[in-house]
């Protein structure tokens, strides 16, 4: 589904990913561990396709297609989702109305037909109920003095109304607390699926705790420094990044 | 401060012969006023961009246009009635500056409450014509502005509106001024003089709309008394083809306990001007907002000016801008706190958008403060849309175009989602909609 060849991005001159390779399949899902600064967030930046960095080397493709040469939008369309560390807050712009806008874009593109509006709210509605939002997150601004655990809950939102192919999660554990971690979990995990993969990127093992991931990848200063299935995680709970760090630089 | 400027020979001459625009039976008090303010036109003119207050906005176009009067027999098309009126108010019609029975209804209006078109004052009772005497110029501050004399030596109609004492009106009142096919390169001069007595309450809306592509040229002027413990909202809706010229003036006067809510929509017009004046006796409330949508070349400015002139009045006031193409957006807002408005609890508030490089805003605040226990705040911000936000929004699925819009549209939409009449809010968002057309917004996701 998604395959990084030999990436190398530069951000204002600086070189910040220095070739990743990385091979991910429908079905699967992958964690990208690593201390802060590896550049886990750049690469979750570039899958998404926000500006501001340079590629200087190295290829993406998804479903045999190049990312690279997709614009934001396309990605979207074509399957792409990445569930922000910081989502954004967007005044005067409504809940409802942004997941409209967006899932009929993705619609349109598919040559689908719009939805129908009643059919869309209770569908939208019963998934704010597996993820215990109250309703009337739908009338108010996207994310617009949410709390962080809200805003977290409102981009898994989001996902299970796209039901996009590529979830990249950045960050998504973090300022969760352990109920909204669980609800947030419980929700990804009824997204897997065959045919979706999953990107969790992530500095702890907690959220592994609770969606059990098939290769964990460690990124240190800017490349996969080691990869391995889910008893990584727990060996870097234990002995934390530097042993890595440490054997890169000798 | 006025600085002296020739007066265009094409306009003094309307004045010196304009016969039309006089209103039928009218007394002789009133035919002085007009002749003193035509002596005050002829030695100014009208304001020069010499004049700080005109910096922004040069009227040159307005003088070699060389508009004249218009007669009262103009048709106005069903479509173009069908667009500007709003349902659930009562009506009072003005078609190319002229008063329009056929089109006006005042059927079951609440008891206490005069809305009379001043084109029949003087065939009206000795109270109607008192009481137009009584508010007459009694508000304006400012009598040398070139367009106020010219309005005051030419008006040919519109709307006295009077709420009696402890009178709550059931519904709103829209003085809807239309320009006709036939109004083109014409110019309407209609005065409105609004009066809200002691503890009545009362909504007034000033729509103007016109035949589109049509130039033509409306001055109004708009006197409001707002009693004591009297509440008053007052919005206008200036539509005008995009091809008109626009200069009107809405001048208040607040009474103690006064509440008095002002709306200032400007979507219309290539240039339009827009005055906006208050003064504020003890503990009354004042809030002034305002919204401008310019695209093309169109050019809007709005001039607010409150005075607070005795101790613990409250004054808000939050203008919208969106500037998109060449377009070009004046706002200066002048806050005054005299020796005496101690407690005073004034804001204003300035936000604006620019969309395009080749767009233009101006925006100068100028708080005068001269009491010394006052709460004043000001802020104006000039940006683009956010980049952060368009990347989400784009990342979910809505493409560029899209994002920007719906960000334009948000950012604008703000101030329409405070228009509680509905009819109103719809019209209002039907030219928000129009500027646009991409967003693919519907009424039933707002």
């Amino acid at each position: 589904m998604l395959k990084i060849e030999n990436l190398h991005v530069r951000v204002e001159g600086k070189d910040i990913l220095k070739g990743i390779n990385l091979e991910i399949n429908a079905g699967e899902v992958h964690a990208i561990m690593g201390p802060n600064g590896s550049g886990k967030s750049t690469l979750s930046y570039i899958l998404a396709g926000r500006e501001g960095y340079e590629i200087t080397q190295g290829s993406i493709s998804f479903h045999g297609k190049d990312l690279l040469e997709m614009s934001v939008e396309e990605r979207a369309w074509a399957g792409v989702f990445l569930a922000f560390q910081y989502p954004v807050e967007v005044p005067g712009v409504s809940n409802i109305y942004m997941l409209k806008a967006a899932l009929n874009g993705i619609r349109k593109h598919k040559g689908e037909p719009e939805l129908d509006a009643m059919d869309f709210i209770a569908s939208v509605k019963s998934k704010m109920k597996d993820l215990d939002m109250d309703e009337k997150f739908l009338y108010r601004a996207v994310n617009e003095g949410f709390s962080g655990g809200e805003k977290k809950r409102n981009e898994i939102l989001q996902m299970s109304v796209l039901e996009p192919t590529l979830c990249v999660l950045d960050e998504t554990d973090s300022g969760l607390d352990i109920d909204a971690l669980k609800i947030v979990s419980d929700g990804i995990n009824r997204l897997r699926d065959p045919a979706r993969a999953f990107v969790l990127v992530t500095h702890y093992q907690r959220l592994l705790d609770y969606i059990k991931p098939d290769f964990v990848h460690v990124l240190a200063n800017g490349k996969i420094v080691k990869s391995g299935g889910a008893e990584l995680a727990l060996e870097l709970e234990d002995q934390g990044y530097s042993w890595l760090e440490d054997k890169k630089a000798s | 401060m006025s600085v002296t400027h020739l007066p265009n020979t094409h306009y003094a001459g309307l004045l010196a012969t304009a016969t039309t625009s006089k209103i039928e039976a009218e007394a002789d008090w009133l035919t002085s006023l007009r002749e003193r303010a035509a002596a005050e036109f002829n030695v100014a003119g009208f304001p020069s961009p010499r004049d700080e207050e005109w910096r922004y906005t040069n009227i040159s176009a307005i003088e070699k246009s060389q508009f004249s009067l218009s007669e009262k027999t103009a048709e106005v098309e069903q479509a173009l009635l069908d667009e500007a009126l709003l349902d659930d108010c009562y009506h009072l019609v003005f078609v190319d500056g002229h008063y329009q029975p056929k089109h006006s209804s005042l059927t079951g209006l609440t008891g206490g409450v005069t809305v009379l078109p001043l084109s029949e004052v003087f065939t009206a009772g000795k109270e109607q014509q008192d009481l137009f005497k009584s508010l007459l110029d009694s508000v304006i501050e400012e009598h040398a502005q070139g367009f106020i004399n010219f309005n005051t030596a030419l008006f040919s109609d519109g709307a006295l509106v009077c709420i009696a004492e402890n009178t709550v009106v059931d519904k709103p009142i829209q003085l809807a001024f239309i320009s006709s096919q036939d109004g083109a390169l014409k110019l309407s001069n209609c005065r409105n003089l609004i009066y809200a007595m002691a503890s009545s309450k009362a909504t007034v809306f000033e729509t103007y709309t016109g035949v589109a592509d049509s130039c033509y040229l409306t001055d109004v002027v708009t006197e409001v008394v707002v009693e004591p413990n009297a509440n008053l909202t007052h919005s206008r809706l200036q539509a005008e083809s995009l091809k008109a010229y626009h200069i009107g003036g809405v001048y208040t006067r607040l009474e103690n306990n006064a509440i008095f809510q002002q709306n200032n929509y400007t979507f219309g017009a290539v240039l339009s001007r827009a005055e906006i004046h208050a003064n504020l006796s003890e503990a009354s409330d004042c809030t002034l907002d305002g919204l401008y949508i310019g695209c093309d070349h169109q050019h809007m400015d709005n001039h607010t000016r409150v005075h607070h002139n005795q101790p613990h009045a409250v004054s808000n006031e939050f203008y919208k801008g969106v500037m998109d193409d060449k377009a070009r957006g004046v706002f200066q807002g002048r806050i005054v706190v005299a020796e005496d408005a101690q407690k005073t609890d004034a804001t204003m508030n300035n936000r604006n958008l620019l969309l395009s490089e080749r767009a233009e805003i101006d925006t100068k605040p100028q708080l005068e403060i001269y009491a010394d226990d006052v709460k004043c705040a000001h802020g104006v911000t000039v940006g683009q849309l956010d980049d952060t936000a368009i990347f989400y929004l784009r990342s979910r699925g809505a493409d560029e175009q899209m994002a920007e819009n719906m960000l334009t549209f948000a950012f604008a939409n703000e101030m329409v989602e405070r228009i509680s009449f509905k009819p109103l809010r719809f019209k209002v968002l039907d030219q928000l909609l129009k500027r646009f057309p991409q967003a693919g917004m519907k009424k039933e996701w707002l």
